[in-house]
């Protein structure tokens, strides 16, 4: 193999495939970027067994061929590498990286001995959305998500698609959070919904990596693909159902709060500073309602707190929450003025936007 | 296990004839789960071994294969990926979560069956008043639809029906490995997935989702009464799954004849199977409860007062559970307890919300419930269809009101007291023995305690 290709178009390939590569002492390989020419493009591939990324960057291809070699060597000579030309030439399992004035002998090995990608079996039918709105829905979900070795099923996104919406939802027990994606921002031809469950490392990669406008995804029973211009991310479903987390979520709310997000949001970081081991801010109301107060104590700190004005509807409450869990959900919302309905100190408190009711976020009190 | 012996054969061969790293790697997680007309189906723990493994190995494994059963022709592989899956992402949850944050509890609930872990028949304590509906229930864990079928329990409110109907549920998951499809359900969920069905035109979902069952519990089938097509779906899914052998488990406030707006045609079908009933704990039971749910939250409780709470708190096990987590959290953050505060928990917790009734009511929902007219309660008339409830009139007078014998006597047109003395106790013995009359003065009650 004999490739001319930019440095910056080689960086950014990398770059999109160097979290996936990983240690394994089974298997070595896994820690190398597979470099093969395709289709008059250079491909660029890594894995980790659950997840595989490929990108396909343009250079100049001299001669076909393929290699493997080690991602981490080679992001770093080309992030330091001056010249803007990189000359890639292959010879018995090594790999030589050439510039004007540098050259690197890079020990690989054979494109055979790399895990091979599987191949989707149904690319009949596909979803088709804006990269954007993909990785902004995500985003306000994801930071719910924990690894749970005991709960594999919740330890992941969870795509539920039913032809007329589809939702997007993230849980770590204790607290949720669900943003529903509108009918027109994709269009889909599957004929019948499906609920699937993405690994937050897939999520999180999809998050991270830099994507052309429109994705496209194809689903099979225990893999999905995510496709854009130059990308191709296929990953595991984590296998179980998600719980039906519909009941979860509260149908009335005891006390609503209307208040100015922003302030909240450095009112909750600011007293959370005299917050105990367990994070617990306490929120309840003040002043005939007028005022929030986000009080925190620690018996070795002292004690603080902070009143943010409110508009409160209802009952009376002394909550605490974990000041973590809240700044998440204060945190996923853009608007400026937002709801918190809480619902005494043992029942979920809800977060939302009074304006837009695709989204929401719910959590759990501390115990007091 | 034929193929668990096969397969494991195939393997140890295989082993030697690759390295082992990609032995480990590759086919570690494998098994074969079918072989027919010379096919084996060998399952591989993700997509990249069942590539690696189809294009590499292919040769390897049929030839080692075919000299240990000369049958295979050829082999077929397939992805499951059950368990261990996360593997490669396990990272340390950083801010270890106190035990005080509170969960979703309804997340723990298994979305398959709707049953929740936390009932197991192991922590069901039995006692007189309920030994008659647990060994019915292990008959029907033991031989699932053919025993005791359709099976139904009734009894007052926490009393433990839910309880012992899932741990059933969570027995026979646990028995049968998962190859049994339990579902549990309360019927205020069916009625919802009925509604939902007709709105959405989707009562396929619903047939496949309730039909496609080994075992089918419903939860409080006493509110299914009166709501037409739900009864009617229900009493489909019902003949479906008792024409199939399919093992149906129902639990109510009362017995189905008693249940007033329910169809005939459906309660006739419940009697046709085992009828079992949940009575009012004895004392004994009382202890041996209080003293298991102390054990399993390992606190510490004097005798005395155990045995207080166990004799005060009788009719539901609810309560009981209640005043005893009072108790707990009371000891915990005084750190002790005298018998004169959880005199006081106990009254609390236990008083009957009587305030606002008022004897006028109780004579009218009396009359109601009998179909006769309040003045004939207060009347002279002593025919047979007249007495009993005006008896049952002073007994709840008495009972729910605690009015004086004389004032109950009073209240009746004038009766001397010892007649309201007489009812009363006539009542309260026989409330005890006569099942029929026990049901007719709970559904009074509910009347009552409703308005």
């Amino acid at each position: 193999m004999k490739l001319v290709i930019l440095k910056n178009n080689l960086r950014d390939g990398l770059n999109a495939l160097e979290r996936t590569v990983t240690e394994n002492t089974n298997l070595p390989i896994l820690k190398n970027v597979l470099i093969r020419t395709f289709n008059n493009k250079i491909q660029l591939s890594a894995t980790n067994l659950e997840l595989a990324i490929t990108r396909f960057v343009s250079g100049k291809i001299i001669e076909e061929g393929s290699i493997t070699a080690p991602l981490s060597t080679l992001l770093s000579i080309t992030n330091n590498t001056n010249n803007e030309r990189i000359n890639l030439n292959v010879e018995n399992n090594t790999l030589l990286f050439k510039t004007d004035n540098y050259e690197a002998v890079i020990q690989g090995l054979p494109e055979e001995e790399f895990p091979i990608i599987p191949k989707l079996e149904n690319i009949s039918n596909y979803l088709q959305i804006n990269s954007e709105i993909l990785k902004d829905s995500l985003s306000k979900v994801i930071n719910a998500v924990q690894i749970s070795e005991i709960r594999p099923e919740i330890s992941g996104v969870l795509f539920d698609f039913q032809v007329t919406n589809f939702k997007l939802v993230g849980t770590d027990s204790f607290r949720l959070a669900e943003k529903t994606i509108n009918e027109n921002e994709f269009k889909s031809t599957f004929q019948r919904g499906f609920k699937i469950i993405i690994p937050l490392k897939t999520a999180q990669e999809l998050l991270r990596i830099s994507m052309s406008e429109i994705v496209t995804i194809f689903i099979d029973p225990n893999q999905m693909l995510f496709k854009s211009d130059d990308l191709e991310i296929i990953s595991r479903l984590i296998d179980g159902t998600y719980p039906d987390y519909e009941q979860i979520i509260p149908k009335s709310l005891e006390t609503d709060l209307v208040f100015e997000r922003e302030h909240l949001v450095n009112a909750v970081k600011l007293v959370s500073t005299f917050s105990g081991k367990i994070n617990d801010v306490k929120i309840s109301l003040k002043d005939g309602k007028k005022f929030l107060e986000i009080y925190s104590a620690n018996q070795y700190l002292g004690e603080n707190k902070y009143l943010v004005p409110t508009k409160a509807k209802g009952k009376d409450f002394n909550v605490s929450f974990n000041w973590r869990y809240l700044i998440d959900g204060l945190k996923n919302f853009s608007s400026q003025e937002m709801v918190f309905g809480i619902n005494g100190d043992n029942r979920p408190a809800l977060l939302k936007n009074s304006a837009d009711n695709s989204y929401f976020y719910i959590l759990m009190p501390i115990k007091s | 296990m034929e193929f668990d012996q096969l397969w494991q054969n195939a393997l140890s061969e295989i082993e030697l004839q690759i390295s082992r790293p990609n032995y480990v790697t590759w086919l570690k997680n494998s098994h074969l789960i079918d072989k027919q007309d010379g096919i084996a189906l060998v399952s591989l723990p993700n997509n990249f071994a069942k590539e690696w493994v189809e294009n590499k190995y292919y040769k390897v494994i049929l030839s080692v294969l075919r000299n240990l059963d000369e049958s295979t022709k050829k082999i077929e592989f397939t992805v499951t990926n059950k368990q261990g899956s996360a593997d490669n992402l396990k990272k340390k949850i950083s801010n270890t979560v106190s035990k005080s944050q509170l969960a979703f509890e309804e997340l723990k609930i298994d979305p398959e069956t709707n049953l929740n872990p936390r009932y197991n028949l192991s922590s069901f304590v039995v006692g007189k008043s309920n030994e008659l509906a647990f060994a019915a229930a292990s008959a029907v864990i033991d031989e699932i639809g053919r025993k005791y079928n359709p099976f139904f329990i009734y009894g007052g409110v926490g009393l433990g029906k839910t309880h012992l109907i899932q741990g059933i549920g969570n027995e026979i998951k646990k028995k049968y490995d998962n190859n049994v499809r339990v579902k549990y359900v309360s019927s205020e969920k069916f009625t919802n997935d009925v509604i939902y069905g007709i709105r959405n035109k989707r009562m396929e979902d619903m047939k496949e989702k309730y039909r496609n069952v080994d075992v089918l519990i419903i939860d409080d089938i006493q509110f299914i009464g009166g709501k037409t097509s739900t009864e009617e779906e229900f009493f489909h899914t019902f003949n479906a799954l008792y024409e199939n052998n399919k093992q149906i488990i129902i639990s109510s406030d009362r017995p189905p004849k008693f249940i007033p707006t329910l169809q005939e045609r459906l309660s006739s079908r419940f009697e046709g199977g085992m009828l079992a009933d949940i009575g009012y704990p004895d004392y004994e039971l009382r202890l041996a409860i209080l003293r298991t749910k102390i054990q399993d939250r390992g606190a510490d409780l004097p005798e005395n007062i155990v045995e207080f709470v166990a004799n005060k708190v009788q009719k539901n096990l609810r309560e009981l559970e209640g005043v005893l987590n009072r108790i707990i959290f009371y000891q915990q953050a005084k750190s002790g307890i005298s018998l004169r505060a959880v005199e006081e928990i106990v009254n609390e917790t236990i008083q009957q919300p009587t305030k606002n009734i008022n004897p006028n009511q109780v004579i009218k929902a009396v009359a109601d419930y009998f179909q006769i007219s309040p003045n004939d309660l207060t009347g002279r008339c002593r025919q047979k269809s007249v007495v009993e409830p005006r008896q049952v009139t002073m007994y709840l007078l008495r009972d729910i009101l605690g009015l004086s014998y004389p004032d109950i006597g009073l209240k009746l047109g004038k009766r001397d007291h010892t007649t309201a003395i007489y009812a009363y106790s006539k009542l309260s013995g026989e409330i005890n023995k006569n099942q029929d009359l026990n049901q007719k003065v709970i559904a009074i009650k509910d009347i009552i305690y409703k308005e």
